[in-house]
């Protein structure tokens, strides 16, 4: 077998990955770099910022409101793992080999494609005291539901599961160019002797499927950690600061309160948080194969 | 501070580079000086840009300036915005903000174009009553100019006033016994909602009862966890448990729910006409408003909390001039009549013509001389308290119950707040 | 054979059940404004929708922004999918040095939330006179769509053997031919779902829009959309629900067209 030899293209690599670095780098590190700075200062958006050193950082602990916030994306993180996550591949293992699994599909992809206006006013006013949800569990007889959105932690839950209506979709799709990726015989070779479908999703599926799937659980990691649009389209992070995420933690104090430096301190630590999850998660799903 | 510059150095040169693929410069400030012509205007109330626009013509004709506008819905980012854009070129020429210390921080700060001379000529022409001019002084100048001006009253369903045989309130014991017979009919009295307006009826409360105690708490003097305010509340939570206040948990439009008769009253701005207008009801006819009495019925003047929005023209502005034009011809009787009719508001312009009687009635009434205006709670608490004490209200209306944690927490923002400022 | 006709049966209910908030999307949005009642969202009352579109249309001067979106929405996850997947390319193929590291370094641009930057990108971009220019936008919607765009390709092409990339070297394609002829088309449904996804994210993006443009013909449709509602009263849900039909009608008959694509079930295991 011939081997070409490693720095054979190197210039040629560099090339090949230049345009997506400039990009990345101008327009997405660059000011976050100020933002990295702003987060040593304090600043009200006038005049110019002061250095305060890490003051912000030990601050914000301070803030009672702050270790919620903490939990609240640790239940993002979690949930969104097991339901849109787990429903998405459950889907797209349900239909990739059906016929028309192209459309049973389409109704969950649906939602993804409404707009961010659309799908905050549908679910206020689906979970909204005596809302469309309570409507319909009065028909069946409950005279008394929960308070979806007022009540902790049932709250975050749902809103978890709004996020899920939208999202599902999306990862059924990548998941199924997962599925359609994976060689065809070895499949029928295996339901020919008689292996179930359990074992046909276990012993090749899902091994086959490692590529998508760290694409989807690294996406949903990174997305629910920053998980910001449903809750303040939502709950605005209420009622007082009970779900807030640290997204929204951080929009308050940097926008509402026009605290940049603070609100600053809290995105550079959710940075931090953000990178060191994905870095170990994709560090053991990514080096096994490709640690050049 | 050196680093912050070099990183915003650094910044501009990369930037710089970007522009060589982008043909042509920035968007706005491109006829400085001119004072004719296109005049960019930033605004949080989006929901107003077709009134801003039917004005066009009017002010096209008048003074050659037309209006294009940016509208923003999320006011945080939307000040986030006007305050970064003061560093910038684009710092603009025309745009709504807030009066009291949000106002007053952009003016510290030397940042406000002056309209001294507007407001003289607009005195003396009398389009505008001395009262209003205080809110838009600092240190015997003046700067920006009033966009609107917004009574807080309570706005009621007249067919279901009629039907369950109740009066127009005309003292707070009717209004508690009409909130009563209203309860016991099946009917819930009073809007609330656990998200933005929750400072509403605690505004009420406190200023009805005790004008100076409200004042105490603008200036840091009355601690939120002053006995008073405490009893106060507890008359609020007594109400709430009543089951007086809708459900709070309900983000429906409140014009719709008065609509649809989900509760008797509302206790709202005067701009809440232009919404009812937008769900059909007719003023004088499905609903009324009054001025709610004081709770403390030994109050020489009823207080009605008032809200002014200014206009205002960033000194730095490249379209300064021209924002300033447009402020000047927007104080007088023609541009103040024509946005009356656009947008149905109480004109702050004596002069102009009111189409809608009732808010023409309630603005002479004001004027009587029986009623002290105070300062709307959201632009007299200092911004850093007003967060906490929006939330913690919101907190207490979603789980009423014992207020003194939810005030203990305001209170602990006041302190740090005012700490501060020493 | 029973097992798929029952799995249809229970994905087809399933997704029904999905579907609902939809339903109430369409029939809350056909209602009159003034008969409105929240009371009753399940019950469909009057064809009020056309009214409700045209008012959505009158009062957000929609006309104005759907020429430029649909330049961001095409153009911007275009470039995306093509700077991405050479990324990735050069990450897997090519063997780049460091390549986990660059990979990292992509990939980090995606895990800060956005609101942090917005407001240094402004400053940024009024300085260098981008702001409120198409360009600007374009090159913004770019840079963000790459990390998830490189993310998705390099791990797609890691699936792909890399006996495939030898092959052709020894038939004496260079590495442009290669990623032109052979990487590229192979991958042809992984782009278009990526193209999809960002398009759509452009499509409904109010964050950018918002902060860096001004001028109806530079920005973007749900900006002018969201301002037609809020605290100072304005359109009725009616109306806001209808215009959030329209600005999503785009996007789903976008997804409706590409489903014929994934159909087609690509046999990728041949490489």
């Amino acid at each position: 077998m011939t081997t070409v030899r490693k720095d054979t293209y190197r210039w040629s690599a560099r090339g090949f990955i230049a345009p997506g670095v400039l990009l990345v780098a101008v327009l997405l590190y660059l000011p976050l770099l100020w933002t990295t700075y702003l987060s040593f200062t304090e600043y009200n958006g006038l005049g110019d910022p002061d250095w305060v050193g890490f003051s912000n950082y030990i601050d914000m602990w301070r803030d009672p409101a702050m270790v919620g916030s903490v939990l609240n994306t640790l239940m993002w993180v979690v949930g969104t793992l097991l339901i849109p996550v787990g429903l998405g591949l459950l889907l797209a293992v349900l239909t990739f080999d059906l016929k028309g699994g192209v459309w049973l599909r389409l109704p969950f992809l649906i939602p993804y494609a409404v707009s961010g206006i659309g799908v905050g006013l549908v679910w206020s006013f689906v979970l909204q005291s005596n809302g469309a949800l309570d409507q319909a569990l009065a028909v069946f007889g409950v005279t008394d539901p929960p308070r979806w959105l007022l009540d902790v932690p049932l709250n975050t839950l749902v809103m978890i599961c709004a996020a899920a209506w939208q999202g599902v979709g999306v990862n059924a799709l990548l998941f199924t160019i997962g599925l359609q990726s994976i060689p065809k015989e070895p499949l029928e070779a295996a339901r020919l002797d008689g292996a179930g479908p359990l074992r046909l999703f276990g012993s090749i599926m899902w091994p086959m499927l490692a590529p998508l799937t760290t694409v989807v659980v690294g996406l949903s990691i990174v997305g629910s950690l920053k998980t910001f649009d449903i809750v303040m389209g939502m709950t605005k992070g209420g009622p007082g600061r009970q779900s807030e995420t640290l997204a929204v933690t951080m929009y308050r104090d940097a926008f509402v309160n026009a605290n940049y430096g603070s609100g600053s301190a809290i995105a550079v630590f959710l940075m931090i948080v953000t990178l060191l999850a994905s870095l170990l998660y994709l560090r053991r799903q990514l080096s096994a194969k490709h640690e050049f | 501070m050196k680093l912050g510059r070099r990183l915003a150095a650094l910044g501009s040169v990369l930037a710089a580079g970007a522009l060589l693929v982008s043909c042509s410069g920035g968007g706005g400030g491109s006829s400085a000086g001119e004072v004719e012509g296109t005049l960019d205007f930033y605004t949080n109330k989006g929901a107003w840009e077709p009134d801003f626009e039917a004005l066009n013509p009017l002010s096209e004709e008048a003074i050659g300036i037309d209006l294009d506008i940016a509208s923003y819905s999320d006011q945080p980012q939307y000040e986030a915005f006007i305050r970064q854009s003061f560093r910038t070129d684009e710092s603009p020429g025309l745009f709504t903000w807030a009066t009291g210390p949000q106002l007053q921080e952009l003016v510290d700060e030397g940042l406000i174009a002056e309209t001294t001379d507007i407001w003289d000529e607009a005195i003396e022409e009398g389009w505008v009553s001395e009262d209003l001019k205080q809110y838009y002084t600092y240190d015997d100048k003046q700067y920006c100019v009033p966009l609107n001006i917004a009574y807080w009253v309570m706005y009621y369903n007249i067919p279901i006033f009629e039907e369950n045989g109740i009066e127009v309130p005309t003292t707070w014991d009717e209004l508690m016994d009409a909130a009563a017979t209203f309860s016991d009919n099946g009917v819930t009295p009073f809007y609330t909602t656990s998200t933005l307006f929750t400072f509403v009826w605690f505004e009420t409360l406190v200023a009805g009862t005790d004008p100076e105690l409200y004042q105490g708490l603008e200036t840091g003097e009355v601690s939120y966890t002053d006995p008073r305010i405490v009893e106060i509340m507890n008359t609020w939570l007594e109400q709430e448990e009543a089951g007086w206040f809708t459900d709070p948990g309900s983000t429906t439009d409140p014009a719709t729910m008065l609509n649809n008769g989900e509760m008797a009253m509302i206790n709202f701005g005067t701009f809440f006409s232009g919404s009812l207008k937008g769900v059909g009801m007719e003023p004088g006819v499905d609903y009324g408003t009054f001025i709610i009495p004081a709770v403390d019925p030994g109050l020489d003047k009823t207080p009605v909390p008032v809200e002014t929005g200014p206009l205002c023209t960033a000194e730095n502005s490249p379209q300064r001039e021209r924002g300033l034009e447009y402020a000047r011809w927007w104080m007088g009787p023609e541009a103040q009549g024509a946005w009356n009719s656009a947008r149905g508001d109480v004109p702050f312009n004596p002069q102009a013509e009111v189409s809608d009687e009732g808010l023409a009635e309630l603005g002479e009434e004001i004027a009587s001389g029986d009623y002290e205006l105070v300062t709307r709670y959201f632009e007299a608490a200092p911004p850093p308290v007003l967060t906490v004490a929006l939330e913690q209200l919101g907190a207490f209306i979603a789980n009423p119950g014992d207020p003194l944690p939810y005030l203990q927490t305001i209170q602990d923002a006041a302190d740090a707040y005012w700490a501060e400022q020493e | 054979m029973v097992s798929r006709i029952i799995r249809t049966i229970v994905l087809a209910i399933a997704g029904i059940v999905w579907l609902a908030p939809v339903y109430l999307l369409i029939v809350n949005a056909a209602k009159a404004p003034s008969a409105y009642n929240p009371r009753e969202s399940w019950v469909p009352d009057g064809g009020a929708l056309l009214e409700n579109f045209a008012e959505a249309i009158r009062l957000s001067g929609l006309g104005d922004s759907v020429v430029s979106t649909l330049i961001y929405a095409t153009v911007a996850p275009g470039v995306a999918v093509i700077v991405g997947a050479s990324a990735g390319f050069a990450i897997v193929a090519l063997r780049l040095k460091h390549g986990f590291w660059w990979f990292v370094f992509l990939f980090g641009g995606s895990i800060f939330p956005l609101q942090m930057i917005i407001l240094p990108l402004f400053d940024g971009y009024s300085r260098t006179g981008l702001y409120d220019e198409r360009i600007g936008m374009i090159l913004i919607y770019t840079a963000i769509s790459v990390p998830f765009s490189a993310f998705v390709m390099r791990n797609f092409f890691t699936g792909v053997s890399y006996n495939t990339f030898e092959a052709a070297v020894i038939d004496g394609a260079n590495t442009w031919r290669i990623f032109t002829r052979m990487y590229l088309p192979m991958s042809a449904s992984a782009l278009v779902a990526i193209f999809i996804l960002q398009a759509t994210f452009i499509w409904n993006d109010l964050l950018l829009g918002l902060t860096l443009s001004q001028s109806d013909e530079v920005r973007p449709i749900v900006t002018t959309l969201a301002g037609m509602q809020n605290t100072y009263g304005g359109a009725q849900l009616p109306t806001v629900l209808a215009a959030g039909i329209i600005v999503s009608l785009p996007t789903v008959i976008l997804f409706l067209f590409t489903q014929r694509f994934f159909a087609r079930g690509l046999a990728l295991g041949q490489y």
